[in-house]
């Protein structure tokens, strides 16, 4: 079966894990152990049943109220099924959230209609983050609606809200969709609600289902391959993963950048199999008919006419997760190559995606810069490709960002 | 029991394998002769077209079901696996976690130490249990083996943690996606060699193997793989319900974890 990821988004105690808590129950996608244990759980901390806790499984996490760090569970819904990645709503736990963010193609916010939570920067930066690493489908839950009397107006003006930011950080009306929900009492999640009648939509899993159907992946005459590196010992050996195109065994004019090297394709293996083609998505292991002189690794193999530019200059988009300062690295692909020198174009606050004031790198927010690294690598823009169009930042050997290739 | 793509598994797993290998200097992996270790090295056979490149680790406390060592006997032949044993000692007193939290990765310690490995293959999966489901792909444990759950690196994008210093070292996890359906349905797909203690005897079955101090067996009619494909579509009962340990008390597998079980 086909596993569509999704990642949850939003401020912290907005619901997320109880959410997939209870659509796991409700799906009877979870044992009766894992249910017994999070009771247990429950009544061992003096609460109510904590759905959460199928998700939430550190002590720390139960007794906290809080996701530390990120978790999957799964459902399967009319043949197809999801991931759900569990994130962290805390802004000091971003750097989670990204890690399980990356993984999606689909994204899900949770956004609380209690009195004195609502829309809160979190809800926005989390959005503005998912839509910068390219997922652009979106169902966004207007939760705990039963804490409002199940009020069409407390969800309209969210709705609303919420229209205008995620039009002007891009995302397409057509890939949007809203609903209105109860994370604990289970409306609209599985079934459509009795209690919100004047809601005309699906319910969160058949809008989750409509959006299942896209594949990012470009299969068109682009060769990109990302190399690994050399496979046991063998210097005409490469280990690598199609991220662009197809190949075919005999494919004269590929060449390797930045090792300037033009080679030709003599074997393809392929799942511990000789193939004679293979195509994006694939991890291959391809004979070449002539030995690297250096490293392969976070290299690409790619046809002649059609290529990325090795360059030591690249303009991107970082969102910053700490304070930049001393040594700067970029990670690419497997490779790490040291960033000389960072000029900040200027900046963007995420949380209403205006440009801000001040040159100087804010936590939390995005720059638009250009990056000097201390050698090339093969990057081109996250449009043409994504794999060779992102980045992770460190600042020292701390992670510090991330950037997406202009 | 969700039941995955096995191809886009299988890829995953592979390059997590390969990475390791690239990634670090001195790689080792645990080998427990149970279905999932094995399976890992039927992946890193094909990773490296044909051959473990890495020696694989039994941390053996001498009460291993009988079948558990004839079977690892015969595929290390077959396969030509470069294998370590490594003795650890239980005493007859400690049972469950007092057993396994302790001896085991005091094994695993020194056995690390002496031969320098700085990446551990593990064959862990998220849907195992609820602690387990917490790791990352590559996840780094200090000089005391500690894993520091609240500051897990980032890891995205392919980019996946470093060693931290000195007398660390990186847990790799290549079968973290799998679900234990997947694992059986690839065991028939790809004729992986697994240990007989797995199918039905009398009406009961192992469905997880350790030793034989705190493991019992689970009703089920099983005899083949396919029986067992089917059981798993339907229960409801979990994987480890015949691991004395994990009853103990809730925390037990995460008091273990941050000690540096496995």
């Amino acid at each position: 079966m086909k596993v569509h990821s999704i990642t949850l988004l939003g401020h912290k105690d907005h619901g997320k894990s109880t959410l997939i808590g209870n659509l796991l129950m409700l799906t009877n996608s979870v044992t009766q152990t894992r249910i017994k244990e999070a009771e247990t759980y429950s009544k061992k901390l003096h609460k109510n049943f904590e759905p959460a806790f199928i998700l939430d499984s550190f002590f720390a996490e139960r007794a906290g109220g809080l996701t530390i760090d990120i978790t999957r569970a799964e459902i399967s819904y009319k043949g197809t099924a999801f991931s759900f990645i569990d994130v962290p709503g805390h802004e000091e736990l971003i750097k989670n959230m990204i890690s399980g963010a990356s993984y999606a193609s689909i994204a899900l916010l949770l956004v609380s209609a209690q009195k004195d939570e609502g829309i809160r920067d979190q809800t926005k930066r989390h959005l503005f983050i998912a839509k910068m690493m390219g997922i652009d489908r979106l169902v966004i839950a207007v939760n705990k609606m039963d804490t409002v009397g199940y009020a069409k107006g407390s969800f309209e003006s969210i709705k609303k809200e919420l229209t205008s930011f995620i039009t002007k950080i891009g995302f397409e009306a057509d890939n949007v969709s809203f609903v209105p929900v109860s994370a604990y009492a289970g409306d609209n999640l599985v079934k459509k609600s009795t209690s919100m009648r004047w809601y005309k939509g699906r319910p969160l899993l058949e809008l989750l289902y409509k959006y299942s159907g896209y594949d990012s992946a470009k299969d068109d005459g682009a060769l990109r391959i990302v190399l690994q590196g050399i496979l046991n010992g063998r210097k005409d050996l490469v280990a690598g993963r199609i991220v662009r195109g197809h190949i075919k065994v005999g494919e004269k004019g590929t060449c390797i950048i930045p090792l300037d090297i033009n080679v030709s394709v003599k074997g393809i293996l392929a799942g511990g199999k000789r193939v004679r083609s293979a195509r994006v998505g694939d991890g291959v292991a391809l004979e070449l008919d002539r030995e690297v002189t250096k490293d392969p690794r976070g290299a690409i193999l790619c046809g002649e006419s059609y290529c990325p530019i090795a360059r030591r200059s690249i303009n991107a988009r970082i969102f910053v997760t700490r304070r930049l300062g001393g040594k700067l690295s970029v990670r690419f692909n497997g490779i790490e190559v040291a960033c000389t020198s960072i000029k900040i174009g200027s900046q963007i606050d995420t949380t209403t995606g205006e440009q801000m004031e001040g040159k100087k790198a804010q936590v939390l927010n995005a720059i638009d810069a250009e990056l000097v690294l201390d050698r090339k690598i093969p990057a081109e823009s996250f449009m043409e490709t994504r794999e060779l169009g992102r980045f992770t930042l460190y600042s020292g050997k701390e992670f510090a960002g991330i950037g997406i290739i202009r | 029991m969700i039941q995955q793509n096995l191809k886009t598994l299988e890829e995953r797993s592979i390059y997590i394998i390969r990475e390791a290998n690239m990634k670090f200097k001195n790689v080792a992996a645990l080998w427990s002769m149970g279905k999932d270790s094995t399976t890992m090295l039927a992946l890193a056979r094909k990773a490296f077209l044909g051959k473990v490149p890495f020696p694989v680790i039994h941390i053996d406390n001498r009460i291993d079901f009988p079948e558990t060592y004839s079977f690892r006997e015969h595929l290390a032949k077959k396969w030509k696996l470069n294998l370590i044993v490594a003795y650890s000692e239980v005493k007859p007193d400690a049972i469950g976690s007092a057993c396994c939290g302790k001896n085991k990765p005091e094994t695993l310690k020194k056995v690390m130490k002496e031969h320098g490995f700085d990446a551990l293959i593990v064959s862990i999966r998220r849907d195992e249990h609820g602690i387990r489901s917490k790791e990352r792909y590559m996840s780094p444990r200090n000089q005391k083996f500690k894993w520091d759950y609240k500051n897990q690196p980032a890891e995205l994008w392919d980019d996946y943690a470093s060693k931290l210093e000195e007398g660390s070292h990186i847990r790799v996890h290549p079968l973290l996606d799998w679900n234990e359906i997947d694992v059986w349905s690839y065991v028939k797909q790809e004729k992986i060699p697994v240990n007989p203690l797995y199918f039905s005897r009398n009406g009961f079955r192992y469905r997880s193997l350790g030793c034989t101090h705190c493991t019992v067996p689970v009703k089920s009619d099983a005899k083949s793989i396919n029986d067992i494909v089917k059981e798993l579509q339907t229960t409801k009962i979990e994987e480890r319900s015949g691991r004395s340990m994990d009853k103990e008390n809730e925390r037990v597998m995460e008091k273990l974890r941050a000690l540096g079980y496995m």
